[in-house]
């Protein structure tokens, strides 16, 4: 096969094959879970449930060799470098390794297969997106080619890939969280007996009635950055399903999906004007907030906004040294290549400034007063900050790093 | 859920220790980073109270996070706005108007300084302040962090039952041997343990342990500072440092030495006798690229083979390349830029007024570049285009590509005469044209030679090219790659190291004169990685006391 051929290879690998099976993995993981509750660790898992799950957990395993077919034809058909080039190349590296962690991290070791399906829906965004910016493989220029730029590279695709996955959960918490304080609030103000379920759904007793793991039981200190810990693994074990069910449909009760659906599709909007072509900003604008409305619909099966926040802080806490590690081994490789190991060019301006955008997460989740949602909310602001690094740098502002 | 071995109600009294008060060398969490700013009345001097109250100000995270973002702000409009440092033109098209969002825009711009944000006193500034308010926040964590490693220990519990994760079992050993085995064991794990209880007879008898609070302190402390190493090699660098430009014709040479660089940036600290004094002649430069249309234009090959000679005189053949630097002695230089020199020779009435090569910058298809001549009476000047690819199409009429390969060069001159202007300042690389008329111009292939009339004669006998090198001095190098790695070995255990207690309980049951033993315990960050260790920690106790589980009741939580 000539290297034409295996690009020809690699774009069918890429679509139709892998999007249509992570499609299809995504469609039945949600089946699976949000209508038949597979999650449940009781056992009396409903064998649809139980099959979707497996339908899921093939597809997204078989997509993933597809995947991986697709990096290695494209390495092929760009003359044997490394499949990590170009924009097109890094968004595709950036799902996969979304998928593949995924699978092996929630799926296989968490056993918590509930979350593929959202993983699965940002690897079919960033898959999306990578379309819009298709190129041809080929090879690289001798500028890119350095050891340091591959490792800056791979670093920055794995931090990017990360962020993606804390930016799901980052904005599931934020939907889950004002969800169940609607819910609390409302049940506050209309006294106690309202409604099936009780405030135990939320806080569970201790044998002596205070909540647990809300404070040290010395009360000498207040923990930080802990959620609370029983909150974290499920908040409504002990009510019975019919409960559990009335909860789940007051929790969406609370959201106006129209409402949603605008909100997300405008702040979709304060990105996607980057391609300058407004199939695309509607494209994206559009997708965007039907998966935001996707996640309402979801809202009764989430984790509890504890877990999420919880998953965020680990997942961030997990990318921002990677993160840290790709814009050092870029510094290096701008001193090899331009001699200067930092100039304030666009894109080395917004990767300092994704990586700001992080440690301001990380701060506020351990400061008093922004804890909780503000720090939700600075983490959102960060994946902003980085999706205008990736598209508005390269696409819009001219800049030695414009080789997209 | 991992609440391990939980007795039931009622077996054991509720456990209350008398000693158990607060303890001035308990370990206790890092000070609080925002201390409150009191206001009030004060017999101090209002200077005092307001220097303390702006310092207390400066010391809030919260402060921290505003002068982050402020950064941050400024940051992503100078990634909109071009900056003057990196793309000089373009300031200059959006002050004159003829791009951008318009002159007001632009003045307001200007206001803050926003065409060179990193230059601007409003962003040095704020730097400034985020380095102070760094340093305010570090100071005192040093000294707790020095307390909590030289002096603290960890304290007692007096509710032992209510921890999150509590364990309880039986072992027929007496208490003092209990005590001695389970301190034995949580220093195997590497906790760090209180001091024993003075009194033997004390019942119950109580270990505290605790372990990963000074790591992750120490981490964090490790990594906050190590931005202090990173600023002082930075400003460091820029009062040491060396910046020079050299642009290079192929068969020339140049001499490290101050007046051979253009766009020279020298650091206060930076003296002539610093240069390292080599010589280097660019013997070739060599350029290609993929010639396939699917590819076209992608470059394979950017590299400079030259023949360096230090100041001992002694000469070696080496390459610089894109990603591969030259280092001699302290100065490393790196190959930037390259462009076509053809050798332009202009005769006029038979004297040659000009033989030199002509760099030639890329603009587009063509590269440019101008000829000033001074010498010929009145002054001639020529602007030089030149299309490396321009092969001969139909009836000889060259066709010009876009491609940079210079298999079929066509340069094009066009010819002024007149007055070049050159008692004023002006640019090199561009013709003055107030004084000069345009008086004709040529298409030439390489040897060609072409008479433009009125004695004006041109010729191309040769194309070279010319490489732009940048020799520079950096001597903190080494030193940020310190800070470099400074930040990643502290942001690790900042980050991943997490702060845990264990308190152990021995007291003999009075009933069957057996010993009582609960382990209970309480993470601070990282629960689920706790509920990993609980169970190992007790089985570890249970393994050293050779105890049994009293009673294996699954907490219902």
């Amino acid at each position: 096969m000539t290297q034409a051929d295996w690009g020809e290879l690699s774009r069918i690998l890429f679509w139709p094959t892998t999007m249509l099976l992570y499609l299809g993995a995504m469609l039945a993981s949600m089946y699976a879970h949000a209508f038949t509750r597979v999650a449940r660790e009781d056992g009396d898992t409903p064998v649809a449930g139980r099959r979707g799950q497996a339908l899921a957990t093939t597809l997204a395993a078989v997509g993933v060799l597809a995947h991986l077919a697709h990096l290695v034809t494209r390495s092929l058909g760009s003359g044997g470098r490394v499949p990590w080039g170009n924009m097109f190349e890094y968004s595709s590296v950036i799902a996969f390794i979304v998928v593949a962690a995924g699978l092996v991290i929630f799926q296989w070791r968490l056993r918590k297969p509930q979350v593929m399906s959202m993983l699965l829906l940002g690897a079919l965004l960033t898959m999306g997106a990578a379309l819009l910016v298709y190129t041809e493989p080929g090879p690289l220029q001798p500028i890119l080619n350095s050891h340091w730029l591959k490792i800056h590279v791979t670093a920055i695709v794995l931090a990017a890939g990360v962020f993606t996955v804390a930016f799901v959960f980052n904005g599931l918490h934020l939907l889950r969280d004002t969800a169940e304080r609607r819910v609390a609030a409302s049940r506050q103000m209309a006294g106690s007996t309202v409604g099936a379920a009780s405030a135990s759904d939320l806080v569970e007793q201790r044998p002596d009635g205070r909540p647990r793991g809300l404070a040290d039981p010395d009360q000498d200190e207040f923990t930080e950055g802990v959620p609370q810990r029983d909150a974290v693994e499920d908040g409504r074990i002990d009510d019975g399903a019919d409960d559990d069910r009335a909860y789940g449909l007051a929790l969406r009760a609370t959201i106006n999906p129209w409402m949603l659906f605008a909100g997300s599709w405008l702040a979709a909007a304060t990105m996607s004007w980057v391609w300058l072509d407004i199939t695309r900003f509607l494209t994206v604008n559009t997708v965007f907030a039907g998966a935001a409305v996707m996640a309402w619909w979801l809202l009764p099966n989430l984790p509890t906004a504890a877990t999420l926040d919880a998953l965020t802080y680990r997942t961030i806490a997990f990318g921002f040294p990677i993160w840290t590690f790709a814009v050092m081994a870029g510094a290096v490789w701008a001193e090899q290549s331009w001699g200067r190991y930092w100039g304030w060019d666009p894109k080395e301006t917004s990767a300092f400034l994704t990586w700001v955008g992080y440690a301001a997460y990380l701060h506020a989740r351990a400061t008093r007063g922004f804890k909780g949602r503000t720090a939700s909310i600075f983490g959102l602001g960060a994946y902003w900050i980085m999706l205008f690094t990736y598209y508005a740098v390269n696409l819009v502002i001219v800049g030695l790093h414009s080789y997209a | 859920m991992a609440h391990v071995g939980v007795a039931g109600a009622g077996s054991v009294p509720v456990v209350s220790v008398t000693e158990a008060r607060r303890d001035t060398t308990d370990s206790a969490e890092p000070p609080q980073a925002n201390p409150p700013v009191r206001r009030g009345p004060s017999s101090r001097p209002p200077v005092v109270v307001g220097g303390l109250m702006a310092w207390r100000w400066l010391t809030r995270m919260r402060t921290a996070l505003y002068l982050l973002g402020a950064l941050a702000l400024l940051s992503l409009v100078a990634t909109v706005v071009p900056q003057a440092p990196n793309v000089p033109a373009t300031v200059t098209a959006w002050r004159a108007g003829t791009e951008g969002p318009g002159v007001l825009v632009v003045s307001l711009i200007d206001l803050v300084g926003g065409f060179d944000m990193y230059g601007s006193a409003l962003f040095l500034g704020l730097l400034v302040l985020l380095f102070t308010s760094l340093t305010a926040c570090l100071l005192p964590r040093y000294r707790a962090w020095w307390r909590i490693v030289t002096r603290s220990q960890p304290p007692t519990t007096r509710h032992v039952r209510d921890h999150d994760h509590v364990a309880t079992m039986v072992t027929a050993l007496p208490v003092d041997e209990v005590e001695h085995r389970v301190r034995r064991a949580l220093e195997g794990r590497r906790f760090r343990l209180r001091a024993p209880t003075v009194d033997p007879s004390d019942q119950p008898r109580q270990v505290a342990a605790e372990k990963g609070l000074a790591l992750r302190e120490g981490g964090s402390l490790l990594f906050h500072t190590s931005f202090w190493v990173l600023l002082v090699g930075i400003v460091l660098g820029r009062l040491l440092g060396f910046e020079g430009d050299v642009a290079v014709v192929e068969g020339d040479a140049f001499a490290d030495t101050e007046i051979s660089y253009s766009d020279v940036g020298a650091g206060r600290w930076w003296s002539q006798d610093d240069h390292a004094g080599f010589t280097l002649r660019l013997d070739e430069f060599e350029v290609d690229w993929y010639r396939d249309v699917r590819f076209g234009g992608t470059p394979i090959v950017f590299e400079s083979t030259v023949t360096i000679t230090d100041a001992n005189g002694q000469s070696r053949s080496d390459t610089v390349a894109g990603n591969d630097p030259l280092v001699i002695d302290n100065m490393r230089i790196h190959q930037l830029g390259w462009g076509y020199a053809p050798r332009l020779v202009v005769e006029v009435d038979g004297e040659i007024v000009h033989d030199a090569h002509v760099m030639l910058v890329q603009a587009g298809d063509a590269f440019i570049g101008v000829v000033k001549a001074p010498a010929a009476e009145p002054d001639v000047g020529f602007e030089v285009f030149l299309w490396p690819y321009a092969p001969p199409g139909e009836g000889g009429v060259p066709q010009i590509t876009g491609a940079p390969w210079a298999d079929a060069p066509l340069l094009a001159a066009v010819e002024y005469r007149g007055d070049l202007g050159l008692d004023g300042p002006q640019r090199f690389d561009v013709l003055d044209k107030r004084g000069l008329e345009q008086a004709g111009g040529a298409q030439l292939r390489p040897g060609a030679r072409v008479d433009l009339g009125d004695g004006v004669v041109i010729s191309f006998p040769e194309l070279r090219r010319w490489v732009g090198f940048q020799v520079s001095s950096k001597p903190t190098l080494p030193l940020l790659a310190i800070g470099a790695l400074l930040v990643m070995v502290g942001l690790f255990p900042a980050l991943y190291a997490w702060r845990r207690r264990v308190w152990v309980f021995a007291e003999t049951d009075s009933a069957t004169g057996r010993t009582l033993v609960t382990v209970a315990g309480r993470a601070f960050q990282r629960p689920q990685a706790f509920d990993h260790e609980f169970p190992a920690i007790v089985t570890a106790v249970r393994d050293a006391t050779d105890a049994d589980t009293q009673e294996t009741a699954h907490d219902p939580g």
